[in-house]
């Protein structure tokens, strides 16, 4: 039991890989504080299967962008369930935007929830880290960081921002004994029609972009997470951990794994 | 005089690194939009750094953390010099406050002004370079969109936001034959720390050697060396150049 009695804080426990994160660390020994915006409505079968196994769990819905909300919410847990002992930032909000015809509200929207949050939590986790002298913080973030997508330009550039959060908290908070990482995840099924591009190719045939032509999955997400929160991972810090099977290696002409199109005709 | 002819929009041009290149644009021949927002003082200096030149400038206040700032500023340089080729971003905040005092307001203050405002200034001349079917927008980064700087850390996020507004902008600018590119100054020497000058040969030699061990070319950066390169980016040479981040440290970030 790697994460036996440790609480883990995650964001945006709706998103479809929530629930094998979840199952994946409650296997592990770990008791979860949940944000959820569907109030948990969405995530039933997994906190059915936390109570099943005796894990201890607590849904919050807060406004993850504001101190005030993210620091009363944390303090009025702890008494049930604890400080926390792992962060996981989970939320990657993806709207179609340009650089041209973007309004500033979706600019506004896109940053606070991608990143602001990510900045509020870290502060506010941080301090309850920081007083144990242990920690770890994860955030959930994409091959975008370094790609542009050509379809969703703020996406981008939060994630572009967080890298910097990941290496600026990994050295502050590492004084403290707190280890601060970014996992940036590449291509897993649906990424095509959510990064749709008129002026990027990226996404076309992507799944044969990744060398071995296996595609990503919720559980290739939640072997990291489950590393990088366990103890092996004392010694890595403010990195950032391209998760896409070779996605992003390629440059113009790909050598693709492309099955070759069968003819129709049977010769003989 | 690479720039002959060219309007130059540099946006913090009152101070530091903003002044040192609207001297140099304007010394390549730009007409120069000096952009300040509270020195009122250095943006006049400016201009008459640029007047000796020979040069043409004209100086426009604004807040870049409102949008309809940013489009008055654009359009008040663009009607009076007629059009935009060349748009600096430069203008940025940076506080010195640690993570956990780190307040919410605060984090608003910079990351709007440093980085939703950039995106609004490259939105705000899209229109302009559309309209000539060129421009070139330089955006003033830091080695500190790479390497955190342990003084602000929402300054360091601003700045890993640009490298990826400098990507996606210069992938979706490209046909309308608008290039964009960013430079990431180290330790540059604005002016703001009291330095005496050295007694002697001396004292001269051991600071310069002492300076080795942070700059491995013996010195520490002027406003000058960025408003070169951002001549060089903004002219003519640089046509096939976008999307690209220039590291301009000395070296120091290597050591």
């Amino acid at each position: 039991m790697t994460l036996h009695g440790k609480v883990v804080f995650m964001t945006n426990a709706d998103d479809n890989s929530g629930e094998t994160l979840i199952k994946r660390l409650a296997d592990e020994g770990a008791h979860f504080i949940l944000n959820s915006v569907s109030d948990g409505k969405d995530i039933q079968e997994s906190l059915a299967y936390c109570q099943s196994q005796g894990v201890k769990t607590t849904v919050v819905n807060v406004d993850l962008s504001k101190s005030s909300e993210v620091k009363t919410m944390l303090e009025r847990v702890a008494p049930q369930i604890g400080t926390v002992d792992v962060f996981i930032h989970n939320t990657n909000v993806v709207i179609p935007t340009s650089v041209e015809t973007c309004d500033e509200e979706t600019f506004l929207k896109v940053m606070d929830r991608n990143t602001k949050s990510a900045f509020i939590c870290t502060k506010e986790v941080g301090k309850q880290m920081a007083e144990k002298e242990s920690g770890r913080i994860i955030y959930i973030s994409s091959i975008h960081a370094e790609k542009p997508t050509g379809s969703s330009f703020v996406y981008s550039v939060s994630r572009g921002a967080l890298k910097l959060l990941a290496r600026e908290s990994a050295l502050y908070l590492g004084r403290y004994g707190v280890n601060v990482n970014a996992i940036e995840l590449g291509p897993i099924d649906g990424d095509d029609e959510k990064f749709t591009s008129h002026i990027s190719k990226l996404y076309d045939d992507y799944q044969y972009k990744v060398p071995s032509t296996r595609l990503g999955n919720d559980d290739d997400l939640a072997d990291l997470v489950l590393y990088l929160a366990s103890d092996h991972a004392r010694y890595i810090n403010g990195a950032d951990i391209r998760l896409d099977g070779g996605f992003l290696l390629h440059y113009m002409d790909h050598k693709m794994k492309k099955p070759t199109v069968r003819s129709e005709s049977h010769p003989s | 005089m690479n720039l002959l002819g060219k309007v130059a929009l540099v946006t913090g041009a009152g101070t530091g690194i903003g002044k040192g290149i609207a001297i140099e644009l304007a010394k390549q021949g730009a007409k120069v939009g000096i952009h300040y927002h509270s020195s009122d003082a250095g943006a006049k200096d400016t201009q008459q750094r640029i007047s000796e030149l020979n040069g043409e400038s004209f100086i426009v206040k604004a807040n870049v953390m409102r949008k309809e700032e940013i489009d008055h500023m654009v359009k008040t340089v663009a009607d009076y010099f007629g059009g935009i080729d060349i748009l600096v971003n430069n203008a940025a905040l940076q506080l010195n406050v640690e993570l956990f005092d780190y307040e919410d307001e605060a984090y608003d203050h910079v990351m709007q002004t440093n980085l939703k405002g950039y995106w609004q200034c490259i939105q705000a001349v899209i229109p302009y370079m559309k309209e000539k079917g060129s421009g070139r927008i330089i955006n003033i980064s830091s080695v500190h969109g790479k390497r955190p700087t342990d003084f602000d850390p929402v300054y360091a996020m601003t700045k890993g936001g640009i490298k990826m507004l400098v990507r996606e902008s210069a992938i979706e600018l490209a046909k309308y034959g608008i290039t964009v590119n960013e430079i990431e100054p180290g330790a540059v020497d604005v002016g703001k720390g009291k330095r005496s000058e050295p007694r002697d040969a001396e004292e001269k030699a051991k600071r310069n050697a002492e300076l080795r061990w942070k700059f491995p070319l013996g010195r520490v950066g002027l406003p000058a060396d960025i408003g070169h390169m951002a001549a060089y980016i903004a002219s003519d040479q640089t046509e096939f150049m976008t999307g690209a981040s220039v590291r301009l440290d000395g070296g120091s970030m290597l050591l």
